[in-house]
């Protein structure tokens, strides 16, 4: 998906559920979204979201579309599909929070690249495009650099004792990073995978 | 009738045998009726039934059965007309609800004995009332959607049908309509209108003859004998009349608060329904095309200042609306903009459709449309004011206002007091002993009486109009009996009784026509409509002892009594339904049916054995309305509920049938307290007869003053609301009163 929503600077968009509807990945089925909050309830993280599925999807309906992409709702999703498994509708909640998430980037709203979860989806992105597996030293400290380096220092000595824990139970290696064992097949991979969503949303 | 010769047949069958003393009961009979009874162990057997069948081939002309209650077996104890049936009930209001071989016990039976016996003397098998010509011909009263269903439905039955129509076309609303809401499976997206096919059929009925143009000016008769008189003059004879005079849209220059006025582009539905049969959707302001809209539902339905009502389809034509917008242009924005997405039956396959091809919903209430379109919002869901901005069209789904007047005309002076005095016509009225909850204080809410003429201009004593419901419609009860108006014969279909769409018309148009089928053949062999279809009897009215009060012809819940130049009453027997309120309204009782009487009521009330004070046994009556209280009652029985063996239950026909005098003669000859049991009064009423149990409680508000100058206690005489689901309450009621009374004390008057 890489189309732009129509008027991206708009408080209001009329025409913005129209286009989630036809656009983001998922929204033909949010169509039939009934409002039941079977997907709100059921969120093990939804006290940490401003919204909550439910009532952001009938903001994009009331045409509410900087408040939807910039709500946290759409990065703090933890991906761990109760939503989904439990929609009646079978509205594919998840896919639809993190194509969002896309839309948000792509128009540059600034929540968008600033929050943490944001960042933190950089780095595991970073780390797992580039060697096929996370590595947690690596991860972390891309995500905690990525504040500035004082901020990103100060967030890497908060957490140095659970760092030195798992080193010495063995959750964390120190040496090279784990790679997966063809990391330019993995490339070529990602880089067909992107030539094809590019096709399909023209 | 011949000479009276009764027969007396005792049943111990289904355990009666068992639980009482059958030769005791046999002793009632022999000793204080002097009649031989006979006893059977089983009497609607085949052994039984013969033995009664021999003993009416023997001349016997009355039988008397002590078995089961009147409501079942009928067809077992079917000796009609050779010999008159009369029911005592010994098994569901006895034994199954009663301790066996109990002393209460018997002497209750005993009692339901004496009562069948007392009366039976006075009862005589009732002739009909068959008259002259009766016309077999329908009449259809509006000539859309409806009525050329229920022409076709009534001619496909073999009835000559004269269908009128007002304008100068058939096929109302539906002429200027686009596609039609989903009535095939799978009910998912709108169909085709198919409505010049129907006129066409219509059009090439032989049985059917249209008359176009015409506005009937006076109607006479009753049903099987109606003179309808139209504009042009003619007079036609019909047997009954199907009104199908279906609806018009809600004014909508009433709705200036949803935008309407304020810009071209503000159009209500039925306005966008025009542009869509035309295939012409585009801006009235100028002529683009409409690229996003917004559905306002509820436009001024279910709003207490407009219509307080649901009009229960503009949910389902919005979403065919929107569909059809999306059909030509599927990239349109449409918002349907709800409070609540009413659906009902198969309309929730057309939802779906619609949201599957992208209308968007939006949960909550329109606060304001600007003159730019823009709608603000009060979005429930999100809990915000939305703005909607830069839309191109609004459609305002406004209701629907049933045609239960004629538009056409100025609201006419006579008859406009009886059409608002009829609005709530029973409103429930407060009585003095009522047991339980009294009702609650009543809003009139008269706003949404249709202006306008009336339809059929009734020559009734009751005023020209059709009665109708608060809102307007049609008075019929929606649930158990949906096309009866108040006016027998004449029936009432489609949008004028209830907001419907087309599929619910056609099969109203169908219910409706049968009715009026039953009620032309009805007529014409002299028997009762609805509730108590095939009675034979009707009232008689001794002018002799009349003295003019006018009682009967006022509280006649039908319209079937007039009054003569003389102001003498007379029965149009056609038009009544047999329910007896003119016979308990009548102050010197001078009004009875073959078959019932304030006498035979007084008789039976007189024959039960009141034991004396010292005896500790108080005796209550129960004055059971046949239709819902007394199957209540039986299935009370069925689940073998126990109550107080100290009342005696007598049936009647409607509580409105029970005179004053059955209530003073039961007080005077020492029953303790009187409880009449009948249906719910008020707007939602559930009596059968409409005003009977209202009639009753209104008469009952008057007896307060009475009984206090008897020096007895109002509280001795209550009523109390029983519907056909209460055989689990009911004891507990009868209990509570008689524990009531107990606790008040026994009747002075006893002994006397």
């Amino acid at each position: 998906m890489n189309a732009m929503s129509p008027t991206p600077s708009k408080k209001y968009d009329l025409d913005f559920a129209r286009w989630v509807y036809d656009n983001v990945d998922g929204g033909d089925r949010m169509a039939l979204c009934m409002q039941c909050g079977t997907c709100s309830g059921s969120c093990p993280i939804g006290t940490q979201m401003d919204h909550g599925p439910r009532k952001l999807f009938m903001m994009i309906r009331a045409g509410m579309k900087e408040a939807v992409l910039t709500s946290n709702t759409i990065w703090n999703c933890v991906s761990c599909y109760n939503c989904v498994v439990r929609c009646p509708r079978q509205v594919p909640v998840t896919y639809i929070l993190h194509d969002l998430a896309t839309v948000a980037v792509r128009e540059g709203y600034a929540q968008a690249t600033e929050s943490d979860n944001a960042r933190f989806g950089k780095a595991f992105w970073w780390s797992a495009a580039k060697y096929g597996r996370t590595d947690e030293r690596l991860v972390t400290a891309k995500y905690y650099f990525s504040f500035g380096f004082g901020e990103g220092y100060k967030k890497g000595m908060a957490n140095l004792p659970i760092a030195l824990g798992m080193i010495k139970t063995k959750r964390m290696h120190l040496g090279m990073p784990h790679k997966c064992k063809n990391t330019g097949e993995l490339s070529k991979l990602l880089k067909k995978a992107a030539e094809m969503e590019a096709k399909k949303h023209g | 009738m011949s000479e009276r010769k009764t027969g007396v047949y005792l049943c111990g069958g289904c355990g009666i045998g068992e639980a009482l003393d059958m030769a005791a009961l046999e002793g009632v009979a022999k000793t204080e009726y002097k009649l031989e009874p006979k006893a059977h162990a089983c009497l609607c057997g085949d052994e039984g039934v013969a033995m009664i069948k021999a003993d009416v081939d023997g001349g016997v002309n009355q039988v008397v059965v002590a078995a089961c209650s009147s409501r079942v077996m009928t067809d077992r104890f079917a000796f009609e007309p050779a010999a008159q049936v009369i029911r005592a009930d010994l098994r569901e209001k006895v034994i199954w609800t009663h301790p066996a071989n109990d002393e209460d016990t018997q002497m209750l039976a005993e009692d339901y004995v004496r009562m069948a016996l007392s009366h039976a003397p006075k009862v005589t098998l009732p002739e009909p009332w068959i008259d002259g010509e009766y016309s077999q011909r329908i009449m259809v009263l509006g000539g859309g959607v409806t009525g050329l269903t229920a022409a076709l439905e009534a001619a496909g039955v073999g009835h000559d049908v004269l269908l009128v129509e007002r304008s100068d076309r058939l096929g109302g609303h539906a002429l200027e309509a686009s596609r039609r809401l989903p009535h095939t499976p799978p009910y998912d997206k709108p169909e085709d209108n198919g409505i010049q096919a129907l006129v066409e059929t219509v059009q090439g009925n032989a049985r059917i003859t249209v008359k176009m143009g015409a506005t009937v000016t006076r109607t006479a008769g009753m049903p099987g004998k109606f003179a309808v008189t139209f504009a042009d003059g003619s007079i036609e004879d019909v047997g009954a009349i199907v009104v199908a005079t279906g609806w018009r849209p809600y004014d909508p220059a009433k709705l200036g608060h949803l935008g309407y006025g304020a810009s071209p582009d503000v159009v209500t539905n039925v306005d966008l329904e025009k542009m869509l049969a035309r295939n012409e959707v585009a801006r009235k302001s100028d002529g683009k095309p409409v690229k996003s809209v917004a559905f306002v539902q509820c436009a001024g339905s279910r709003d207490p200042d407009h219509l307080p009502y649901c009009s229960s389809v503009c949910c389902a034509t919005s979403l065919k609306q929107a569909l059809e917008i999306l059909t030509v242009d599927p990239k349109a924005n449409v918002f349907v903009i709800y409070e609540e997405m009413r659906t009902p039956g198969v309309a929730e396959e057309l939802y779906r459709s619609a949201q599957k091809a992208g209308v968007i919903f939006i949960k909550g209430k329109v606060k304001s449309v600007g003159s730019d379109l823009t709608v603000t919002v009060a979005d429930e869901l999100v809990q915000e004011d939305v703005p909607l901005a830069g839309l191109d069209m609004v459609v305002l789904a406004t209701g629907m206002v049933p045609n239960s007047t004629n538009p056409d005309q100025e609201s006419s002076e006579k008859g406009a007091e009886q059409l608002l005095g009829d609005v709530d016509p029973e409103a429930p009225i407060k009585v003095a002993g009522y047991a339980g909850d009294a009702p609650a204080d009543y809003a009139r809410r008269d706003q949404c009486t249709p202006d306008g003429g009336s339809l059929l201009n009734l020559q009734y004593r009751q005023g020209p109009h059709l009665p109708v419901l608060h809102d307007g419609f049609a008075d019929s009860h929606y649930i158990c009996f949906p096309y009866e108006t108040r006016r027998s014969g004449i029936y009432t279909c489609g949008p004028v009784r209830r907001p419907m769409d087309w599929a619910e018309a056609a099969e109203d148009a169908a219910g409706a026509v049968m009715k009026a089928v039953q009620a032309v053949r009805g007529a014409a062999a002299g028997a009762a409509l609805h509730p108590r279809v095939g009675d034979l009897s009707f009232p008689k009215i001794n002018l002799n002892q009349c003295t003019k009060c006018r009682r009967c012809t006022v509280e006649c819940p039908f319209g079937a009594i007039d009054e003569d130049e003389k102001e003498y009453p007379i029965v149009n027997p056609t038009r009544c339904r047999r329910c007896g309120t003119c016979m308990g309204a009548c102050p010197v009782r001078t009004i009875s049916f073959d078959n019932y009487s304030v006498e035979m009521l007084t008789t039976q009330i007189k024959a039960v054995k009141i034991p004396d004070e010292f005896s500790g046994k108080p005796r209550l009556l129960i004055i059971a309305c046949e239709n819902d209280a007394i199957p209540a009652l039986d299935m009370a029985g069925i689940k073998r509920n126990q109550f107080s063996a100290h009342v005696r239950v007598l049936p009647v026909r409607c509580l409105g049938s029970v005179s004053l005098l059955c209530v003073s003669d039961a007080l005077s000859v020492g029953y303790d307290g009187v409880m009449l049991m009948g249906c719910k009064p008020g707007d939602d009423y559930q009596c059968h007869f409409v005003k009977g149990s209202a009639m009753a409680a209104e008469r009952m508000s008057k007896v307060g003053e009475t009984l206090k100058s008897m020096m007895l206690e109002p509280e001795r005489v209550v009523q109390v609301e029983a519907s056909i689901a209460d055989s689990d309450r009911l004891p507990t009621v009868i209990n509570d009163f008689v524990d009531q009374i107990t606790a008040i004390g026994f009747n002075p008057f006893k002994g006397f």
